[in-house]
């Protein structure tokens, strides 16, 4: 009887261990912009993926993006990498020219749902080399919220179309006891608006000029940070905003602190949480005295580890969460625009809250699109510390517009060219 | 004569066994700790001071010699960081201890309900300090947070504007927080030593007719004085060296105002990716520490001698 057992247990053991050997592969795969309903909404597509692919198990690992930076690198750097990672465009420089990203291009080459995929998600993904290190699965484009009630009470009947307007309806909104025109964001993340209105100002988009010299001193640019700087020294903007990341700018215009605020579409799902369909809309960023405007596009995608030991598997994870289906409904739940053509069609992104940012992605001679740098290997220090400081000092009044801009300028243009001298073909 | 025989032995032979038995011994016992220690504390000192003389970028690093030391002379930020830092532990060691001090004399005497408001007294350290600095700044939020309002109804503020946001006023956010989180540690220790007093003491300083102040001054604080001299070095050390406060509040601004030397240690690693010139700074701001805890240890000495 004992020796039975014994058996008994042998045999199962060795079931329990045969059955975990054919669930051959685990992948491990991270996400860096979290937030507990989207890591849910992720874990649910997950579900799926491994419910119709048996014998590949998904390990996701959730960084809070606070410190997904540092918390990544320090991973990677230690040689514990993932099979997939959730690549955010400022980071893709850094991966990539260290050649640790693997080359999507011939995975795309054999894969069905490449036809619908409109041509930007190729575009930016492969900003680096020529290369496809990554997949965008959606675009954080920037436009322009707007207080209705505000407006109205201030006497105005529509957004700002022009960035004049844009001032004169800040003032006379803030002329509105304990009400301020423009939400402001001088702190975390504050690089992207502060630089967007700087492009307007100047007429001319992007960070450089052919040979590689910056454009972010020319005198036009200065005068758009110039113009920040004045809003916020005469009221327009709350005093507390200097220190405003993205959190507090979306709660001071949902609480109807500040009655403008320019941001992606995943602010929406705050706000449109907070406020009545009616008493807000979305219209495209006003435009600069070239009658044309330049909103940031800022996205994010998958992107796999070169050193991955189970590449057809982390290539089925990615081509599942990139399929029209499945990217439709993960652009609904994160607040991005989707990455397939046709999306636009679909009646959640046909309200008047989108409006602004379909109007900026279909009307290309007005609105032109601006994409951070990324194939520069020290951005994010800049973007992230550097300039959020000296944008600060410049707003106390501690520092002059044109001194910080001369400060970037020059950092940028070192940068680029290094770049340049590196990649001449 | 025992002299006698040990001295026929060889002399060599008679070292050796007192070197076996009686020096390594001791050794042996303390050995684990031993390891203990050199594994978590001194390895990684070295290898941290090793960083300082390399230049880091995200996965490549250099040698640069006395490089990332002579970076540090001409670096505005680090001196800003540097007085940051001074008026952040002065000004936080002030209060926390003073207060402290007064709760512990609170604390000392009897009365209705003590040990109900001993116990929420020290509740603040029971408290991550990474929940209480998020806390705070919400409380200093005007859209959010009432502290702003009742400042500007008590007329503290021509308007009820966020501290944090003013680089004049920045820094008084994390100290307040700071003062929060630390009253109870002074309060804590202190009331231990002056329960330790003998109650003779005072009852006979009483009897010779000295006031309530020349039994303070004459009684309480030269028995208090031995603790409050190595709980303030200790205190110093962990408030110069405690960032989280700082880091969850205002993340060193506005416009660095409230860069502290461990918030820029910290940027610099993990933002600026140059673990080298971290090192460095780390190495600097150990020294200044060192420094400072021989002096206040030699202050203690003084003291206890003259007690």
């Amino acid at each position: 009887m004992k020796k039975l057992t014994i058996m008994l247990a042998t045999v199962a053991g060795l079931a329990i261990s045969a059955g975990s050997a054919l669930a051959d592969s685990t992948l491990k795969m991270v996400e860096v912009i979290t937030s507990p309903p989207r890591t849910e909404f992720l874990k649910k597509q997950i579900a799926e993926f491994e419910a119709a692919n048996s014998g590949i198990k998904v390990e996701l690992i959730s960084l809070p993006w606070g410190q997904a930076f540092e918390k990544f690198l320090t991973m990677v750097q230690a040689g514990d990498t993932p099979d997939v990672v959730e690549m955010p465009e400022r980071w893709m420089g850094l991966y990539a020219n260290n050649a640790q990203l693997e080359d999507l291009g011939p995975y795309m080459a054999k894969w069905d749902d490449a036809k619908t995929l409109g041509d930007r998600a190729k575009q930016f993904g492969s900003t680096v080399n020529n290369t496809q290190f990554m997949i965008p699965y959606g675009y954080y484009v920037n436009a322009l919220f707007w207080n209705k009630k505000l407006f109205k009470e201030a006497g105005l009947d529509g957004p700002p179309a022009t960035l004049d307007e844009f001032v004169a309806d800040s003032k006379k909104i803030s002329a509105i006891p304990g009400k301020y025109g423009y939400c402001l964001r001088g702190g975390p993340g504050a690089f992207n608006g502060m630089h967007m209105f700087m492009n307007i100002a100047a007429g001319k988009g992007g960070y450089f000029n052919e040979d590689g010299t910056s454009t972010i001193n020319e005198e036009g640019s200065v005068k758009g940070l110039q113009m920040l700087a004045d809003m916020y020294k005469d009221g327009l903007a709350p005093k507390d905003a200097v220190s405003w990341g993205f959190n507090e700018t979306v709660t001071g215009f949902y609480s109807g602190t500040c009655a403008m605020l320019n941001q992606d579409p995943d602010a929406l799902l705050g706000i449109a949480d907070k406020m009545s369909a009616d008493d807000f809309a979305v219209a495209p960023l006003p435009t600069g005295p070239s009658g044309k405007s330049y909103p940031t596009l800022g996205y994010a995608g998958w992107a796999m580890f070169a050193n991955s030991q189970h590449k057809d598997d982390a290539w089925k994870l990615m081509a599942t969460l990139l399929s029209p289906k499945d990217n439709l409904a993960w652009a609904k739940e994160v607040g991005v625009v989707p990455i397939h053509n046709g999306a636009d069609q679909d009646p959640h992104f046909k309200t008047e809250q989108f409006k602004g940012w379909f109007t900026e992605l279909s009307d290309s001679s007005k609105y032109e699109m601006v994409t951070p740098p990324t194939h520069l290997e020290n951005l994010g220090n800049f973007v992230d510390q550097v300039a959020i400081k000296n944008f600060q000092e410049v707003l106390l009044g501690q520092k002059t517009a044109k001194d910080v801009a001369d400060q970037w300028a020059a950092f940028l243009t070192k940068e680029q060219q290094d770049w340049l001298a590196k990649n001449k073909k | 004569m025992t002299y006698a025989v040990s001295e026929m032995r060889p002399a060599g032979q008679s070292r050796k066994k007192r070197l076996t038995y009686a020096n390594v011994e001791p050794w042996l016992y303390l050995s684990p700790a031993i390891i203990l220690l050199v594994v978590v504390l001194l390895v990684p000192l070295i290898i941290g001071i090793s960083y300082s003389f390399r230049k880091f970028s995200a996965f490549k690093s250099v040698y640069v010699g006395l490089g990332q030391y002579q970076a540090m002379l001409s670096d505005h930020v680090l001196g800003q960081a540097l007085i940051n830092t001074l008026w952040w532990t002065v000004a936080s060691l002030f209060f926390q201890f003073f207060l402290g001090l007064g709760l512990a004399l609170l604390l000392d005497k009897p009365f209705w309900g003590r040990k109900v408001v001993q116990a929420l007294v020290f509740l603040p350290w029971a408290v991550p300090s990474f929940l209480s600095g998020l806390t705070w700044a919400w409380l200093f939020n005007p859209i959010i947070g009432p502290l702003p309002h009742w400042l500007y109804a008590l007329g503290l503020k021509a308007e009820p504007t966020n501290v944090l946001s003013d680089p004049a006023t920045a820094m008084w956010g994390p100290i307040v927080a700071n003062v929060w989180f630390g009253i109870p540690f002074f309060a804590i220790t202190l009331l231990a030593a002056l329960k330790s007093i003998p109650s003779e003491m005072h009852e006979a300083a009483a009897i010779d007719g000295a006031s309530p102040w020349q039994r303070f001054t004459k009684v309480t604080l030269p028995f208090l004085a031995p603790t409050i001299a190595i709980t303030v070095m200790l205190r110093t050390l962990w408030i110069a060296t405690f960032a989280d406060l700082i880091f969850v509040m205002t993340e060193g601004g506005p416009a660095g105002s409230t860069n502290t030397v461990p918030v820029y240690i910290y940027v610099s690693a993990f933002k600026s990716l140059d673990k080298g010139y971290a090192s460095a700074v780390a190495v600097l701001l150990l020294v200044l520490l060192i420094a400072y805890a021989i002096a206040l240890i030699a202050i203690r000495r003084s003291l206890v001698r003259h007690v």
